[in-house]
């Protein structure tokens, strides 16, 4: 097994060809439609991902929201390239010891699955030929590219996709390692790596999806396939793991195939929507009242090999109904799973009558309101299926939430790119690089030496640190004076702990300023560290303020009340001061007053409960 | 130039790919290489470096285009022209260069829009291939026969593919000098070449073709995106016509009221009353006399630099600040020239709303010095009308009664309160 890793990071900088800002938003202003179709050259030809794409024919929506731009709806012209960007991935060429390329041509890659307005994407090699140690071994690193990230798809309908417009442009930085991982803990290491590098230059964005790796899995025998936006950097080994064994089943069934002589007959589709009248409920119910055609294809000698073969996930049955779902279809059924799905026996029966199958012989069916798209899925699935009799066909596949991955278009070719005129080429002059050089962030293994000695941490905790986000909030934290280890244990325990607020809600991520507060009050001895995981839910449930999380999970062991009669208490005790000066004393009085609250109450309230008392005391005291 | 080639500089980093012709902003001794990637990138030759050549790659396979029917439809139909004068809506790019140029052959269109015929037969005359900036008041003529010979050939509607700089212009120009026409002359644009897969050329030509075979339309219309999705178009007569943005696929816009109507869900719906197709026999009201002139007033425009502008002229348009006004100091030139015959004709640099003279002292004053207030005339407009009326005849008195009389439902008596664009 080979496999090569594609890792894309989101920046901060802006977005990469327009002024608008690199936040996500959830307030829709409008929705714009369109169509896409795939533009040919000169001899009429189309990449074939993109004439995949477009084949499906499908309605595009965009929701603008408030931070959208002409730009992003395809409706006036690049602006010039973002520069922090730009130097971003130069300070990622020089970490990576790649050389730069002398002059920058930004390219369109032709991508009409709608995720573009433009239809196309627009790249740039910045720098190639670089390499990385991990664990003793060096990996190779083709290339450091920015790109425009695509726009976020929000749902999927019959006919139509939606997308919101606020992720399209942000930049990526995408680095490309030559295929020599040969395992799939090897590719979650370097993965971890390469992330740490770009947190390092600052300029990253943070959270769930803004870092998302692409692996490229071959196994011997097989094919390249390109598992395309992986978001967790844990289940980069499940996916690799999963692919290999993926690509095993399928040659397994090649095998099998090529011993049986099975073949797929070069034929239309038949029609059997007859037989199926009267099934009972399932997918074929609407096509029994007459709203639907059922077509069938024979697949002689394929019995058998439909389903999972034992101690197996994959199945061949699984990668033809892709191919039916690929063209809008919920996707198929096959003999080797009926009787089922309201088909019983004698329908079974009938239908392998009229397509005249023996023995060790099966058939998949697909019904659909469309003769026209029906027809067209199942020729699909024929053509995949005459794929497995050579084992595995080079695509692009979907990771899935489960591990498992899902075919979703073609390997896209180099034919896919050409210049994007309208931005002039970009000259990157030694001084620049000079520049870059002198500027460069701390190297993971330097910053890990460092955090060790200047904070005398455990090497794995110090590891922990700066192979997640972790790494930015700790320093910031210890550099506020926080004992590291309270740090530490508050970012990489602690804080990961914490559940979402909800299955679709985004992780619970508090500001610096949130768990400055929060460390603050702890060492105040307001409440004790064993407390912090129940504040943090507190606070990652809802509550407004440090307060009230403390107020509500109980350990507010200093309350209004208390505080009230702490300033009572020091007023009285300064009466002749407060005859003499009235309101005046606050100042004399707040340091006395806050030595004791020891930061149990925000400073603001502790200075107006203050200001009331003195007021208060001022009039009984007749002043 | 497309040798493959590797390429070593003089610390051994290597790229392997074809070269590329070089970028009109490429620095001094950089070289451009399309890599094996598909990227693009510029290297800086210095005496360090070599290269050797690679024998070439062989061609990857690419998928076949969805084939388009040709030149369906049924028989008894009869065809829509397309004339083709160039413009992003007929431009291709050359996918090494990235560069963009006007296509020649109506082989080269319909490899474009393979949909083209889906309605019908759609006869194709490349007449000229350049971008509309690149146009002069000659062109407008030279299209104007060609709109004619289409229509006495026999087809029942007439598309123009223009470049959107200067399409107002010449929409407007023929709308003044076609005569009696049988069907729709429509004129249609692209503001997204058609090599971008969002390109709005396919889809506002195939609504172009929609209306050019709708019966009920015998004047010069432009259709383009009426908003920013693929979904409706917007028909605008050719005299009430503007690019109002540089970019925008909805650029074009009726002012002073909303257009005749739109091309929606495969429908032409007319919201406006619009000329009906004439009996007779189509004409071109030629010559156009290309003596008339533009001028736009701002402040600080010397009254002798506009004098000068005018000097050789017979006629000239002004775009007025407000309500149609020039500076004071403006005055002496134009009652010279209106004395000595020259047309001085007034619009709005508003580009909506009415030109009026009675209003302030200054526009009394031009009016008195015999200048012509052209109401709700376009500049643009009113500049094609000047030519046209111009090349009428050469009696001056003639040439204003012209200018201020109706000819193509140019001026828009009432401005409705809820149609202000």
């Amino acid at each position: 097994m080979k496999a090569g890793l594609e890792v894309h990071q989101q920046l901060a900088t802006g977005k990469l060809f327009c002024d608008c800002p690199t936040e996500l938003s959830e307030e829709v202003l409008g929705v714009v439609s369109r169509r896409l179709r795939p533009a040919g050259g000169e001899e009429r030809t189309v990449d074939a991902a993109a004439a995949f794409q477009a084949s499906r024919g499908l309605l595009y929506r965009y929701e603008v929201v408030p931070t959208s731009c002409l730009v992003e709806l395809d409706e006036e012209p690049p602006h010039p390239l973002n520069e922090a960007a730009l130097d971003t991935a130069l300070s990622l060429s020089a970490l990576l010891h790649a050389r730069p390329v002398d002059e920058i041509q930004v390219m369109r890659k032709i991508v009409v699955d709608g995720s573009n307005t433009s239809g196309f994407q627009r790249t740039a090699l910045i720098a190639s030929g670089g390499q990385l140690d991990v664990g003793g071994r060096t990996v190779s690193i083709l290339s450091i590219c920015l790109e425009e990230d695509a726009a976020r798809k929000v749902r999927e309908a019959d006919g139509e996709v939606v997308y919101r417009l606020d992720r399209l442009g942000i930049p990526l930085i995408e680095i490309a390692t030559g295929p020599e991982i040969t395992s799939g803990e090897e590719a979650r290491a370097v993965a971890q790596e390469i992330g740490a590098l770009l947190r390092a230059t600052r300029r990253v964005r943070r959270g769930i999806g803004t870092i998302r790796e692409d692996l490229n899995v071959s196994t011997e025998g097989g094919q390249r396939i390109e598992i395309k936006g992986v978001q967790e950097l844990r289940k980069i080994q499940e996916y690799v793991d999963g692919e290999v064994a993926r690509q095993k089943t399928l040659l397994a069934v090649r095998d099998e195939l090529g011993r049986r002589r099975a073949h797929v007959p070069e034929r239309e589709p038949v029609d059997v929507t007859p037989l199926c009248e009267h099934a009972g409920p399932g997918p074929f119910a609407e096509a029994s009242r007459g709203h639907a055609v059922v077509l069938a294809l024979p697949l002689p000698g394929f019995a058998g090999l439909l389903r999972s073969p034992p101690g197996t996930e994959e199945r061949l049955g699984r990668e033809l109904a892709d191919q039916a779902r690929s063209v809008g279809l919920r996707g198929l059924v096959h003999s080797d799973e009926l009787p089922a799905y309201g088909l019983d026996d004698d329908r079974v029966r009938s239908i392998r009558q009229r397509l005249e199958l023996r023995e060790g012989d099966a058939f998949v069916l697909v019904t659909d309101r469309s003769h026209e798209r029906a027809s067209h899925a199942l020729r699909r699935v024929a053509a995949r299926a005459r794929e497995a009799l050579d084992g595995i066909a080079g695509e692009t596949r979907d990771p899935l939430p489960d591990g498992r991955t899902r075919y979703s278009r073609p390997l896209p070719g180099r034919d896919r790119m050409y210049p994007e005129t309208d931005i002039p080429p970009i000259p990157i002059p030694e001084e620049r690089l000079r520049r870059i050089r002198e500027n460069l962030p701390e190297r993971p293994e330097a910053l890990r030496s460092r955090l060790e000695r200047e904070h005398g941490l455990d090497a794995e905790v110090v590891r922990q640190i700066v192979y997640s986000d972790a790494e930015e909030p700790f320093q910031e934290l210890t550099g506020r004076g926080h004992p590291a280890p309270l740090v530490a244990r508050l970012l990489i325990h602690d804080l990961p702990a914490v559940p979402a607020a909800e299955p679709a809600g985004s992780p619970f991520a508090p500001t610096v300023e949130t768990l400055d507060a929060l460390l603050t009050a702890v060492e105040g001895g307001r409440f004790a560290k064993e407390g912090i995981p129940r504040v943090l839910a507190a606070l990652a449930g809802g509550a407004g303020s440090l307060d009230a999380a403390l107020e509500q999970v109980g350990l507010s062991g200093f309350g209004k009340p208390d505080l009230d009669r702490l300033v009572d208490r020091v007023v009285r005790s300064n009466d002749d001061l407060v005859r003499r000066k009235g309101i005046e004393c606050f100042s004399a009085l707040m340091g006395d007053v806050m030595k004791e609250v020891r930061g149990r109450r925000d400073g603001q309230e502790v200075a107006e409960a203050l200001r009331r008392a003195i007021a208060r005391r001022a009039a009984e005291l007749g002043s | 130039m497309g040798q493959r080639i590797e390429l070593t500089d003089g610390r051994g980093a290597t790229w392997v790919g074809s070269v590329v012709p070089r970028h009109e902003f490429s620095g001094d001794r950089v070289l451009p290489l399309k890599l094996e990637s598909g990227y693009n990138v510029g290297v800086r030759i210095g005496p360090e470096f070599s290269f050797r050549r690679l024998p070439d790659r062989p061609r990857s396979r690419n998928a076949e285009l969805p084939a388009s029917p040709s030149s369906a439809g049924s028989a008894d139909r009869g065809w829509v022209t397309l004339l083709s004068t160039g413009g992003t809506i007929a431009s291709r790019v050359d996918y090494d260069t990235g560069g963009v140029r006007p296509v020649r052959e109506e082989r080269e269109i319909l490899s474009f829009y393979p949909e083209l015929e889906r309605g019908g037969r759609v006869r194709i005359v490349p007449v000229f291939d350049r971008l509309s900036e690149d146009l002069v008041p000659a062109d407008w003529a030279l299209l104007a026969e060609k709109v004619v010979a289409s229509f006495v050939e026999g087809a029942e509607g007439v598309v123009i593919a223009h470049g959107t700089d200067t399409l107002g212009f010449t929409a407007a120009a023929l709308s003044f000098l076609l005569r009696d026409l049988p069907g729709p002359v429509v004129i249609v644009g692209a503001q997204r070449s058609p090599d971008r897969p969002s390109s709005d050329g396919p889809s506002n030509l195939a609504a172009a073709v929609a209306v050019a075979r709708d019966r009920r339309i015998g004047e010069v219309v432009v259709v383009l995106h009426a908003g920013l999705s693929d979904d409706r178009y917007a028909i605008h007569r050719g005299t009430w016509v503007r690019k109002m943005h540089s970019s925008r696929r909805d650029a074009f816009e009726s002012r002073n009221g909303p257009p005749l109507g739109e091309y929606v869900d495969g429908k032409v719906e007319l919201s406006q009353p619009v000329r009906p197709p004439g009996a007779g026999p189509p004409s071109a009201d030629l010559p156009l006399d290309s003596r008339g002139g533009l001028l736009w007033s701002y402040p600080g425009l010397e009254p002798a630099r506009a004098e000068a502008f005018v000097r050789d002229l017979r006629g000239v348009i002004l775009a007025g600040t407000g309500l149609g006004h020039i500076a004071r100091g403006h005055l002496d030139w134009i009652r010279a020239a209106c004395r000595r015959g020259t047309i001085v004709a007034m619009t709005t640099q508003c580009l909506a709303g009415n030109a009026d003279p009675f209003v302030y002292a200054t526009g009394r004053e031009l009016h008195r010095a015999g200048v012509v207030f052209l109401s709700d005339l376009l500049p643009e407009t009113a500049y094609a009308k000047l030519l046209w009326a111009l090349g009428r005849s050469a009696d001056s008195a003639e040439v204003l009664r012209l200018l201020r009389g109706d000819r193509a439902g140019e001026f828009r008596m009432r401005h409705s309160a809820g149609s202000w664009v």
